[in-house]
């Protein structure tokens, strides 16, 4: 039958249409319903596969940073200023909590409790289950870690914080992660902070070298992407990983002396209180020769372990001027206060020098051949000026009568430099103001430094209008950074190089190879070594001539200090408070015949507590011969004392614990101490007073003990005040008190004692020291 | 039901070792080039279903594999070779047995249907009763339902002489697409819905139903799919999800969205075969409904090109037998095999390319599914018998 069927042709067989719609069919569903997938695919695949492989390898792809380590800063003895140290982020992934079962009550108590955070906060926190990462806590402590670590681990409990009977069942908590990060800690607090600066949360540099070097010292990240599947963990079978190594940032080691620094620091703290300074104070120790920067510093002070922190005196100030302001006015002044805070004065503060920028004008005048040391100027008290209505006035308005050079500049002769600025002639004069640097910022690696201010040449170059060219030349109608005047001044001092500052001398690599060096730069000779020498030694007698100069107070005995004082008004500060702003500061170098460093003060506004007389001489002059005091031994620079000048001057008391009576006599007196008496009849010393080590006034008389008790008895204070140096060693003496002295420690009658360390009246045990402060007191205002 | 003048012969034999034994030696080879051709997709089939899934098993987030990484690909294998016996046992049966036993078939299936509905016996799963359990595996009554659907209007086509050229003639279809569609509404299961009907209506206008017919089957498709789209809430999320996958792409859209990340990545050349990441648990469904999404990943665009080519090819032959065929009845059921094999690619590659809105429809020889690839490979069984007595080319 089938084979009968097979041949013939009847009413079974598919008939034409059938056929024919089979054939529609097969065109359809398998050749144009294929091209259509196919267009499609092409699609998909070929035209927009960049759009879907990106976005699958970001879901596929897990990365985890590798903090890299901030590079540390030092100073230039390899203190460290700033480093950072490993701390830990802890957060958590509510998305692994659900994913994994975990307890979130069990975690967020737990966490809570480590963390000292609130309860109810974290587990709101955990119930967001889309999260994958929610941080609870950041630069957590190694201790802390330590105890989320353990509770991460979750020994011999299940996820859900149930105690399982065999600790292999122990279930680890997936959902609490915990993240490596560096903490940057300031060793030395508020010391130099602004240059240093300080880091935000995010471990880069906001300010001072922190920011400026942030690029250098924050290193680059490093990063491990993985593929993970959907759950986050590894993607098996795979090998795809990529690592990214994390390179360490490179250290930096500044030019900063942390010891110059706080020599620095310490006196212009004590100008803050001794004269109630009302806007702070600012100074910049400089290395004349290469232009580093051994100290910079601004006050008030701020810690950058805790740079949000304002000190209590400005919490106070804001507190009295918020009344009546809304949050964000009150914010806003919040802000303010902070930003006034970081600020790094000595490069971010522009002021009208005054006198200290006769230094300039007196190395332009001897330079450009205007004036010699031979010149001679005469001085009525006051001087007519080409386009002024009324005469210019000197300090002394008696008239400084006839004077040298070097008198005038002693004098701080206004008269005498218009005169001149006059023979310099004002385009001379704005060409070796541009040669000193002052036009331009001097390019220091700081951020923040500002730029001067100066007349513009078609006002400055009038010739029937003098009155700028004399102001000018005594340092006023312009403002300039401290920065950039001690820039200048350096150049004046060190043979006429004008130096390019500098604050970062090398860059270490992470393995503590040097990667780079900076070299002094030298950017032009301004003056040549001739006028240099000249100049110093005019400066020095600002300083060294007790009768003529103004700046005595900041002589120091055995050094040949030079300088030059100032003293400025802030007219734009009277215009807008309607009170006067003095600013007082002094300039001094030392040696005067070698210099190796300029120290600069600049103190602002003394308030209604101030005692002295205002003025650069009677304020800021004795801070800077403290400092040079403080620092030039120190840096290593020999003292040459004139002659009776040990008699004053402080030594150190040398050991001599051990040696019989005789050889004890002989060590003290042969540095200029006496024995006052050798108590007890052993043979050898078992006792002194003062102690080995202690600096006390030469010429004090020192007791020995052989195998006999110090004597206890308290002793009462005596008043050292109004006596000179050797009259106060004397009396104390008498008490058996010593005596150390500080400021103006020059050799004349009219140097007294202006303050002791001890009030008078105080019971103290023999022996001890009293700090007494010398100065020329009887000096007036000094212009 | 069953013809009395086709039917005739086999009503002599009807035990089954009769048709094999008597007609054997008269009957001619199989299509070499069909056989070929599914053995060769069932074999690509099987590799990448142990791509795909080994991800799935090894992480084993369902705790159904214990970690075996090969578990789903060694059970896979294991019905593809059953599958491949299966194939030539039908191949073995004359077109006549299956005329004959298509009402039972069609019997048969709708009692299934009306089974799974029976809480205990059908197993629940996503608010849907679609499955029952053997013990050893399960499978989908709407998937005996396609089938039987296809032989048995096969079937009344034959038996029908006006070839539905008038409405009664139709009443029958009506009644067994109706009551096939009703019982499926209750599982729900829209896709087998959307099968059953496409191979209903291709079986009619194979059959002859007039072409008008089709338009008024156009607009009664919409109003299908309009109803669908007004009771079922999981119809209308699929409608958005389709248009714009990715508004929601961790909910709704999530995947569809994942399975066009699959897709894409793959590029030209792919990332090689068992190197997807979309199947590590991004991709749902990666060793089932989406595998074709791990084979572009995977194989790229020239590699899914080329199992689509092969696909159409089978399909083209397909048709091309049944055109070839010796009785209406081989060619009708031929060209239903085929349009359902045709369906089941077109529709689930062009659901996981996001071409259509998102239903579970399986690739046939791919997808993972033991008793599904039973049926397919049953299907084909029955063209390769029907190809056998096609008389050679003179």
């Amino acid at each position: 039958m089938f084979k009968k069927r097979r041949e013939g042709k009847d009413a079974s067989s598919p008939n034409r249409m059938m056929l024919r719609r089979t054939l529609f069919l097969m065109i359809v569903c398998g050749i144009v319903a294929f091209i259509a997938l196919g267009a499609r695919l092409f699609k998909l695949q070929i035209i927009d596969h960049d759009m879907y492989e990106t976005a699958a390898v970001e879901q596929q792809l897990r990365e985890t940073t590798v903090t890299a380590h901030r590079g540390t800063i030092y100073d230039r003895n390899m203190n460290i200023l700033a480093m950072s140290a490993s701390v830990s982020n802890i957060f958590i992934s509510p998305a692994e909590i659900k994913m994994n079962e975990e307890n979130p009550v069990y975690i967020a108590q737990g966490l809570a409790n480590i963390l000292g955070l609130d309860y109810e906060d974290v587990y709101q926190k955990t119930l967001n289950t889309e999260s994958w990462y929610t941080t609870l806590a950041r630069k957590v402590d190694d201790d802390i870690t330590e105890q989320v670590r353990e509770f991460k681990a979750n020994k011999g409990k299940d996820a859900m914080g149930n105690p399982v009977a065999d600790e292999k069942d122990s279930v680890e908590l997936t959902g609490v992660k915990i993240e490596e990060a560096s903490r940057r800690y300031y060793p030395y607090s508020a010391l130099a902070s602004h240059v240093i600066g300080f880091t935000g949360a995010d471990d880069h540099g906001l300010a001072g070298l922190e920011y400026y070097y942030d690029d250098v010292l924050a290193g680059t990240d490093g990063r491990i992407v993985r593929a993970t599947n959907a759950f986050g963990t590894d993607m098996m079978f795979t090998d795809f990983e990529d690592y990214y190594d994390a390179e360490d940032g490179q250290s930096i080691v500044t030019t900063i002396d942390a010891t110059v620094q706080y020599y620095l620091e310490k006196h212009l703290q004590s100008a803050m209180e001794d004269y109630d300074l009302q806007d702070g104070a600012a100074g910049i120790v400089m290395d004349v020769r290469t232009g580093g920067i051994l100290g910079m510093a601004s006050l008030g002070e701020f810690d950058p372990n805790d740079y949000m922190t304002l000190s209590p005196e400005i919490e106070e100030r804001i507190e009295e001027n918020s009344t009546g302001l809304t949050t964000e006015e009150h914010d806003a002044l919040v802000e303010q206060e902070r930003q006034e805070m970081w600020r790094n004065k000595a490069l971010s503060d522009t002021y009208e020098p005054g006198s200290v920028f006769k230094i300039i004008t007196l190395a332009s005048g001897l330079e450009s051949g205007a004036v010699t040391t031979n010149s001679t100027f005469f001085c009525a008290g006051s001087i007519n000026v080409l386009g002024r209505t009324d005469p210019l006035n000197c300090a002394n308005i008696y008239g400084h009568g006839n004077q040298t050079l070097a008198e005038a500049v002693m004098h701080s002769c206004n008269v005498a430099f218009t005169l001149i600025g006059q023979y310099i002639g004002a385009e001379r004069f704005y060409d070796y103001i541009r040669a000193f640097g002052l036009f331009d910022k001097t390019g220091v690696d700081l951020t923040g430094e500002s730029g001067s201010l100066w007349w513009d040449e078609d006002v400055f170059f009038d010739k029937n209008n003098l009155s700028q060219l004399a102001a000018a030349s005594f340092g006023q109608t312009f403002t300039i950074t401290p920065m950039q005047l001690i820039t200048a001044v350096s150049a004046v001092t060190n043979g006429g190089y004008l130096m390019k500052p500098y604050i970062v001398s090398e860059v270490l690599n992470a393995d503590g190879t040097v990667a780079k060096q900076t070299e002094p730069t030298v950017i032009r000779q301004v003056i040549s070594e001739q006028t240099s020498k000249t100049c110093c030694e005019i400066l020095e007698q600002v300083v060294s001539n007790v009768n003529e100069g103004t700046g005595t107070n900041a002589y120091v005995a055995g050094y040949r200090v030079a300088g030059k004082t100032g003293t400025s008004e802030d007219v734009l500060y009277e215009a807008t408070h309607g009170t006067k702003k003095y600013i007082a500061s002094f300039l001094g170098f030392a040696p005067a015949d070698d210099p190796v460093v300029a120290v600069l003060v600049v103190l602002e506004n003394p308030g209604p507590e101030n005692t002295f007389s205002v003025g650069g001489g009677t304020m800021a002059a004795p801070k800077v011969g403290m400092i040079l005091s403080d620092i030039l031994p120190y840096l290593g620079v020999e003292p040459e004392y004139a002659e009776g000048e040990s008699a004053i001057v402080d030594q150190r008391v040398p050991r001599v614990i051990g040696k019989t009576p005789e050889e004890a006599r002989q060590a003290l007196e042969s540095v200029g101490f006496t024995v006052k008496s050798v108590e007890g009849s052993g043979a050898a010393v078992t006792a002194q007073m003062p102690a080995g080590n202690a600096k006390v006034a030469g010429g004090s008389e020192i007791v020995l003990y052989c195998d006999a008790e110090p004597d206890k008895e308290p002793v009462e204070v005596p008043n050292l005040l109004g006596l000179s140096y050797e009259i106060a060693r004397i009396r104390a003496g008498w008490l058996g008190l010593y005596v150390r002295g500080e400021g103006t420690m020059l050799n004349s009658p009219i140097i007294m004692t202006v303050d002791q360390s001890i009030e008078p009246g105080t019971m103290v045990d023999p022996g001890t020291i009293i700090t007494v402060t010398m100065s020329d007191s009887s000096k007036l205002t000094i212009w | 039901m069953a013809s009395k003048t086709d039917a005739a012969v086999s009503y002599e034999s009807p035990r089954l070792a009769d048709y094999t034994s008597e007609t054997e030696a008269d009957r001619g080879q199989v299509d070499l080039p069909f056989a070929l051709l599914s053995l060769l997709l069932l074999t690509v089939g099987v590799v990448m279903v142990l791509s795909a899934s080994f991800a799935r098993a090894y992480y084993d987030p369902s705790n159904t594999t214990g970690g075996n990484a090969t578990y789903y690909f060694v059970r896979q294998a294991l019905f593809a070779l059953v599958g491949v016996g299966v194939m030539f046992l039908c191949s073995r049966f004359p077109m006549g047995f299956y005329k004959r036993i298509s009402s039972t078939v069609m019997l048969v299936s709708l009692a299934l249907l009306v089974l799974v509905l029976v809480p205990g016996i059908g197993e629940k799963a996503n608010n849907a009763r679609r499955w029952i359990n053997l013990g050893f595996t399960t499978f989908q009554p709407s998937e005996i339902a396609k089938i039987g659907i296809i032989m048995y209007f096969a079937l009344l086509i034959c038996n029908n002489k006006d070839g539905l050229k008038n409405l009664k003639s139709l009443i029958p279809f009506g009644i067994c697409l109706g009551m096939v569609f009703v019982l499926l509404v209750l599982e729900p299961h829209m896709s087998a819905i959307i099968i059953i009907a496409a191979i209903g209506l291709v079986m009619l206008f194979l059959g002859g139903l007039p072409l008008y017919w089709f338009v008024g089957g156009g607009a009664a498709a919409a109003a299908v799919l309009g109803v669908g789209y007004a009771m079922f809430g999981y119809v209308r999320d699929r409608f958005s999800a389709w248009l714009n996958p990715f508004a929601d792409a961790s909910d709704a859209g999530f995947q569809i969205v994942q399975s066009l990340y699959s897709i894409g990545s793959g590029g030209l050349l792919g990332l090689g075969l068992g190197n997807s990441r979309q199947k590590f648990l991004y991709l749902p469904e990666e060793h089932n409904d989406f595998i074709f999404s791990v084979v572009c990943e995977e194989l790229g665009f020239i590699g899914a090109m080329l199992i689509l080519a092969l696909f159409a090819l089978l399909i083209v032959r397909g048709y091309w037998l049944s055109m070839h065929a010796r009785d209406r009845y081989s060619a009708l059921v031929g060209a239903g095999i085929t349009t359902h094999l045709a369906m089941q690619v077109l529709l689930n590659v062009a659901v996981c390319t996001n071409s259509i809105p998102c239903t579970g429809i399986s690739l046939p020889l791919f997808s993972y599914g033991g008793t599904a690839l039973l049926l397919q490979m049953a299907e084909l069984g029955i063209i390769l018998s029907l190809s056998r007595d096609i008389p050679e080319k003179r």
